[in-house]
């Protein structure tokens, strides 16, 4: 394994990709590192979500490279790419739980296809998930339809960790959550990464979470990787459409804010 | 080179207090403990028979930990006294601790069980009944508001199930009419040809295709075919909220979604089975040909004469009911669908069963009310 396969858990190279004959991204190069927390921005329709398809091997990109742990999802090893599957965990818009099973057996899916353990040491992982995004053991038998947005969203999380990733990819994490969930959403998200040092590689429109989550931001506009770099930086390059994105009233007035919170809460 | 793998290595010292020393080193993780999984599953689960104050655990030298790992030790280490862990360890594996602490509901035994199920069973009954009467009673609202006012029926949807539930389903139903022609005819004329009787092929073909089998091959292949697929559609658009969309915006669900495909279902099956008729009936009249040497045009021209032409409405009215039926069952059980997949994939069975059980049932009721016509 070479040293960049070590040290980037992504690596997108010349990436080109279309959707029904239309092109979305074209020359994208991407590389998200082990220990960093980077987002994916972008206008709507800027094919963010698209290019999460690509990257999670839900679609063949028209060429390019995509590497996930140093492995392509072209790659005839069906044990490697097994194993770099295994390495990442996903967390849906939506949830994408299923709906026929319970929170308990959602959380405890992954763990049983992995197989190697038994059902008692698989019951203390999932309570233990269950613990960690702040559920008690007794909504392990609600089913996904009787949960609210939030709780979704956080057991989705659970059984996106259940296989303690390496990465982690969060499509819209914040998005129909209340400010406050909002943000306990991400405060979890640190907490969990102070555990275990997994890479996050996010798409969101919350600049609030952008503002306390992320290391690196990488803007998707007219195709391009337009930038990737910190968020300060991002904010000062002169581009009329990074301006448009971080620089109107409502963008600054989030940016700030989180600013001036952070630097309370470190006083 | 440090190891990669997880390890457990155990040193005896007999005349100590705590005899057993315990140390692990490496990656307890999912992927670290692969080399030499089952050996360490089976010395801990060797060390879980010891009384725990014999145990000394040193967990200083874990690099990594995750939760397949932390449970695997938290086994081995119940009841443990002397125990180091690294600082950066001790959360994890109190949080798997807490975890496998949780007591684990076990399912009660209620001698009444059975008593109960008759029972929900009969309250389900009940509910389908009155949902389903409370459906035909807004249908039948809607249609005499349809009647008052017919400019408001939704054309589109209405020609759109005609041609889905009527054209599309034309080819694999007059396929079967056709065999299925030519299998009774075969059969009936081998039986026929012992007594002479051969020309009686076509009164028996004749009634039982136009007045039963034509009526029911459809109704019983719609069901499967136009009911489930109706069924599935609805139930969808519950999962995904539509029909509360519309509901929302004060557009009757009955009218819009289950009043056009009921009425197209009712006039598309009469012509679907009036084709299926046809394709039996030209089965029958080729291997009335082979078998009997009833040349087709002599078919033609007896069988007025051995059918009366009433055979053909009652088979042909028989089969508006049926797919009026079959489409009010699938629209039924299909706004019954609640928001998860199991849901879905039961409703879809028990409209397709439900929908041939009504079939069957109403056909034997027209037998009965219609015995002395024809």
């Amino acid at each position: 394994m070479s040293a960049d396969a070590d040290q980037y858990v992504i690596e997108i190279e010349r990436l080109v990709n279309a959707v029904g004959g239309v092109i979305l991204h074209r020359d994208v190069n991407l590389r998200v590192r082990r220990d960093e927390v980077l987002s994916l921005v972008g206008g709507s329709g800027s094919g963010k979500s698209q290019l999460l398809r690509v990257i999670l091997g839900l679609k063949r990109p028209k060429a390019g490279k995509v590497l996930v742990f140093g492995v392509s999802w072209d790659d005839p090893s069906q044990k490697r790419v097994r194993d770099a599957r295994r390495r990442m965990g996903m967390l849906f818009q939506n949830g994408a739980l299923y709906s026929a099973l319970s929170v308990y057996d959602n959380i405890a899916f992954p763990l049983r296809e992995r197989g190697g353990l038994s059902e008692e040491d698989i019951r203390g992982i999932v309570n233990g998930k269950l613990a960690q995004v702040e559920l008690e053991p007794r909504h392990g038998s609600l089913l996904p339809a009787n949960l609210s947005g939030g709780m979704v969203k956080r057991v989705s999380l659970a059984r996106a960790l259940a296989l303690s990733p390496d990465l982690l990819i969060l499509d819209e994490p914040t998005a129909g959550l209340d400010p406050d969930r909002s943000e306990s959403f991400v405060r979890l998200i640190q907490h969990l990464r102070e555990e275990h040092r997994f890479a996050v590689l996010m798409v969101t429109h919350d600049l609030d979470t952008l503002h306390e989550l992320t290391d690196r931001v990488a803007v998707l506009h007219d195709q391009h990787i337009i930038a990737c770099d910190s968020l300060d930086v991002v904010r000062a390059m002169k581009h009329r459409f990074l301006q448009n994105f971080f620089g109107g009233e409502r963008a600054r007035r989030a940016l700030e804010n989180g600013r001036s919170d952070s630097m309370e809460s470190r006083a | 080179m440090p190891s990669r793998d997880a390890a457990l290595e155990i040193r005896t010292l007999a005349q100590d207090a705590v005899p057993i020393r315990v140390r692990a080193s490496g990656p307890w993780t999912f992927r670290g403990m692969k080399e030499h999984h089952t050996e360490i599953v089976r010395t801990l689960a060797e060390l879980q028979k010891q009384a725990p104050e014999r145990i000394a655990w040193d967990l200083t030298d874990v690099g990594e930990i995750d939760d397949a790992g932390a449970v695997r030790l938290m086994h081995a280490l119940r009841g443990a006294r002397d125990v180091k862990v690294a600082p950066a360890h001790r959360d994890l594996l109190e949080q798997v601790a807490r975890g496998l602490a949780v007591p684990q509901e076990r399912e009660r035994v209620d001698p009444l069980a059975g008593v109960v199920r008759v029972g929900e069973a009969a309250q389900d009954a009940g509910i389908h009944l009155r949902d389903g009467v409370t459906l035909l009673g807004q249908l039948a609202l809607d249609a005499s508001a349809l009647a008052r006012r017919p400019a408001e029926l939704p054309l589109r949807e209405f020609s759109a199930g005609i041609y889905r539930f009527g054209v599309t389903a034309l080819p694999v139903t007059m396929l079967v009419g056709f065999l299925v022609g030519i299998v009774l005819t075969y059969l009936s004329a081998l039986q026929l040809k012992r007594y002479g009787a051969d020309l009686l092929v076509i009164n028996i073909v004749g009634i039982g295709v136009l007045r039963e089998l034509g009526p029911m091959l459809a109704s019983i292949i719609s069901a499967g075919r136009s009911g489930s697929a109706l069924t599935a559609q609805l139930g969808v658009m519950r999962v995904t909220e539509e029909v509360e969309a519309l509901s929302v915006m004060g557009i009757s669900v009955t009218s819009r979604l289950v009043l056009p495909r009921v009425l197209a279902l009712a006039v598309a099956l009469p012509l679907v089975a009036f084709c299926t008729d046809m394709a039996a009936l030209a089965g029958a009249m080729l291997i009335s040909k082979y078998t009997l040497g009833i040349m087709p045009g002599a078919f033609l021209q007896a069988l007025p004469e051995a059918v009366k032409v009433v055979n053909f409405w009652i088979g042909i009215g028989k089969s508006s009911a049926f797919g009026f039926a079959v489409a009010f069952i699938a629209c039924h059980y299909g706004l019954r669908v609640l928001p998860n997949t199991d849901s879905l994939a039961l409703g879809v069975t028990r409209s397709v069963v439900a929908s041939i059980t009504a079939v069957i049932i109403l056909d034997a009721i027209f037998a009965i009310l219609l015995k002395d016509i024809g």
